[in-house]
């Protein structure tokens, strides 16, 4: 399994940054993404018990199902919206998130000054370029749809960053971090449309 | 499982069982009295009524011994004392409240009740950690978007999405004090790193700064007054007042077991900055209180001087960690709270305005209105002096300065002036909306219960049932920290001192912590694996 760790890690930090920075199907495709990579790098695949990555991952499924705009899957705007091309350009058009997300991984590299015995380089760095890309929007954010993108990124670096030095949560934190999962999804996306349909009748 | 496991199960998860019970019971109603009927609506608040009475029956009997103590595999559900506490008086509160509140979303408001007190019950039923907290936050977040569905309304909408920006931005402030209290007993026993106070009071930082915006303390205040003004009153009581007191309860039995674990005193500024808080709070809410006209926002504004005293019982349980006044005063504050929303909850269904200038004489035309302010401010005064008056002032005094402690005092004394200015406006002359209101007789069972529910909840806010002596008892102990990472971590930082397998709480070894790392089970310092 380290193999894998390392492309699961640029996998999570990528689609963060994309979950951030583009806007519609791209955002949502990039959360999805984001959502299968650091649930596989917060809960063991190979573990016998995976309890806690099936239950974040129907979590996210749900909150996601919920969420998601209508007509997301229209096949040509999808192509259009997911080109290499599109996701380059969307990048490069925000240069702050992306220096901010290889700001934070070169940040998460450096050993934590903290007393603390060991700790997952990779994981760490994750985490907290997850956070470092997250938050800002977290804080700033007008949009309700950004926002909520934002959220899911922000707890995805943050419990990153808790399973770089505590290891994948115990059952019940598990259920209760999916819980919140589904339920960042599902209000933000009611949130979003009852907005939006009462500035439509204004 | 056997019978003896599925009536443990029953007692343990009791609340949560009652909630989703409530999902087909309200349906199978509306099936039975046929949805075109006009009465269906009422027989489904009655219904919810009866189960959030259940509730509070089943909480009490089930109790919180160890034969409620259900454990699957590495989950256990260890019903505590308060969390019992707070859905027996919960479950009469919001029975009342929805009753109170009548309406076609009365029935839907006290399944959001069942499940508010439910989530209460199972946040202070399972270990401390990150668990309890993220349970809190996530429903404090979930009910809020319930209550505010209904209808396309910007302001209620708004509202939710404000939580949902606060409750992101807690969870790394949870974690990251969980890292901080991990590195405390390692700390201990390595110079080269922060001491244990210092990491101590980066922890109680983090786990105060959840409780300062969850429960609206200046300057987080907004939030709560957004909730208030936009959200009906079973969810603003729900998310602005109760869950914010469960996660006093959890954040205060942290800090107790924390300023426990260390012998130094905590680095920073951390109590004088809560206190400062706190009596800011106070005086804020309740000058505000007194200078608004709408009685929807006097009593957001009595909710944010209440969240005041939640900041001093926090410091209070970082200054003494064994006292139990800090969390003797949590379960009065609420109830007085919501004692005023069941009075504005009548109020507005009754004369349907919130406007003071509009409400002249309103204690004259209904009386039991009269009857339900009145209770509330005797809770809010704890009159006659009594164990949660005793409470308070030890609260002040363990803040050890004098201060703080007069704003505090004259706070609470100006929220009891802005009370009593609400029902001397009941005594005035007549207005308008008020002659023209319709009013039924006393002698119906909304207002005999209105009157005997402001009645009872007041004698237990104010001390006299001696309820709040349970809601002092310790919560389900920290678990031990979960095990080693999916990927094997390899260390990123070489200790410089290899921690020993007694590394907690062990006087030879580290000086600075003290024997009894642990006293109260709750937030026990565990190191890492």
């Amino acid at each position: 399994m380290p193999s894998l760790e390392l492309p699961l890690v640029l996998i999570a930090i990528l689609a963060g940054t994309l979950a951030v920075t583009s806007a519609g199907r791209g955002a949502w495709v990039a959360i999805a993404i984001l959502a299968l990579s650091s649930s596989a790098l917060e809960f063991s695949i190979s573990d016998p018990n995976r309890i806690g990555l099936i239950l974040r991952l129907s979590a996210i499924g749900i909150g996601l199902a919920a969420a998601l705009p209508e007509n997301l899957f229209e096949r040509d705007a999808l192509r259009r919206d997911l080109a290499l091309g599109t996701l380059v350009r969307t990048l490069r058009e925000h240069p702050v998130v992306v220096a901010s997300a290889v700001a934070g991984l070169l940040l998460g590299l450096v050993p934590l000054a903290l007393p603390i015995e060991s700790s997952s380089d990779a994981l760490r760095a994750a985490g907290i370029a997850l956070l470092v890309v997250g938050l800002p929007p977290l804080l700033t954010s007008r949009f309700i749809e950004a926002t909520t993108r934002a959220a899911v990124v922000t707890l995805s670096g943050t419990l990153l960053l808790r399973t770089s030095i505590f290891g994948a949560l115990d059952p019940l934190g598990a259920i209760a971090i999916a819980a919140g999962f589904t339920c960042i999804l599902v209000v933000g996306g009611s949130v979003a449309t009852r907005i939006s349909n009462a500035e439509e009748e204004r | 499982m056997t019978e003896v496991g599925t009536l443990t199960a029953i007692r343990a998860l009791f609340p949560v069982l009652a909630a989703l019970s409530s999902l087909a019971l309200v349906p199978l109603i509306r099936l039975w009295r046929g949805s075109e009927r006009d009465d269906a609506a009422t027989y489904a608040t009655f219904g919810v009524q009866l189960l959030l009475l259940a509730t509070s029956v089943g909480a009490a009997l089930a109790g919180a011994g160890y034969l409620s103590t259900l454990k699957v595999g590495q989950i256990t559900i260890d019903p505590s004392e308060p969390g019992r506490l707070l859905v027996l008086l919960g479950g009469i509160v919001f029975a009342v409240i929805v009753g109170a509140g009548e309406g076609r979303r009365a029935g839907t408001m006290g399944q959001i009740a069942l499940f508010g007190i439910a989530a209460i019950d199972l946040s202070l039923a399972i270990p401390s950690g990150i668990a309890p907290i993220a349970l809190l936050l996530f429903a404090s977040l979930g009910i809020s978007g319930a209550a505010a569905s209904g209808k396309d309304d910007v302001g209620r909408a708004r509202a939710v999405f404000r939580d949902l920006r606060t409750v992101s931005l807690l969870l790394p402030a949870v974690v990251i004090a969980e890292i901080l209290r991990v590195a405390i007993s390692y700390a201990a026993v390595d110079a080269s790193y922060a001491t244990p106070a210092s990491l101590a009071a980066g922890t109680a930082l983090g786990v105060s700064i959840v409780l300062i915006v969850a429960a609206g303390v200046f300057p987080f205040h907004g939030r709560l007054i957004k909730i208030f003004e936009a959200l009906p009153i079973v969810g603003s009581l729900l998310v602005g007042v109760w869950i914010p007191s469960a996660l006093a309860l959890i954040v205060m039995s942290e800090l107790s077991a924390l300023a426990s674990s260390i012998t130094d005193p905590l680095g920073g500024a951390i109590v004088p900055g809560i206190l400062l808080a706190g009596a800011a709070t106070l005086i804020f809410g309740a000058v505000s209180a007194l200078l608004h006209d709408d009685i929807g926002e006097i009593v957001g504004f009595m909710a944010v001087a209440n969240s005041g005293w939640l900041a001093l019982a926090a410091a209070a349980a970082l200054q003494a960690p064994t006292d139990t006044s800090s969390r003797l005063i949590v379960l009065p504050g609420m109830l007085t709270i919501s004692l005023f929303g069941l009075w504005l909850v009548s109020v507005r269904r009754r004369y349907g305005t919130t406007s003071i200038r509009e409400l002249g004489g309103w204690a004259r035309r209904t009386s039991a209105n009269g009857i339900a302010l009145t209770a509330a401010i005797v809770a809010l005064a704890a009159l006659p002096p009594g164990a949660v008056l005793a409470a308070r002032l030890n609260l002040l005094l363990l803040g050890g300065n004098p201060l703080i402690a007069l704003f505090a005092v004259i706070g609470q004394v100006l929220l009891i002036v802005a009370a009593i200015r609400l029902l001397l406006i009941g005594f005035t002359p007549q207005s308008q909306t008020v002659h023209e209101a319709e009013t039924r007789p006393f002698a119906n069972l909304i207002t005999i219960s209105l009157v005997a529910g402001s009645l009872f909840v007041a004698a237990a806010a104010a001390g006299w049932l001696a309820l709040e002596s349970g809601g002092t008892g310790p919560l389900p102990p920290a678990p031990s920290v979960s095990p080693a990472t999916s990927f094997a971590p390899v260390p990123s930082s070489e200790p410089s001192v290899e921690p020993m397998p007694s590394l907690t709480a062990s006087p030879e070894v580290s000086p600075e912590v003290s024997p009894d790392g642990s006293p109260s089970g709750s937030g026990e310092i565990s190191p890492a694996p």
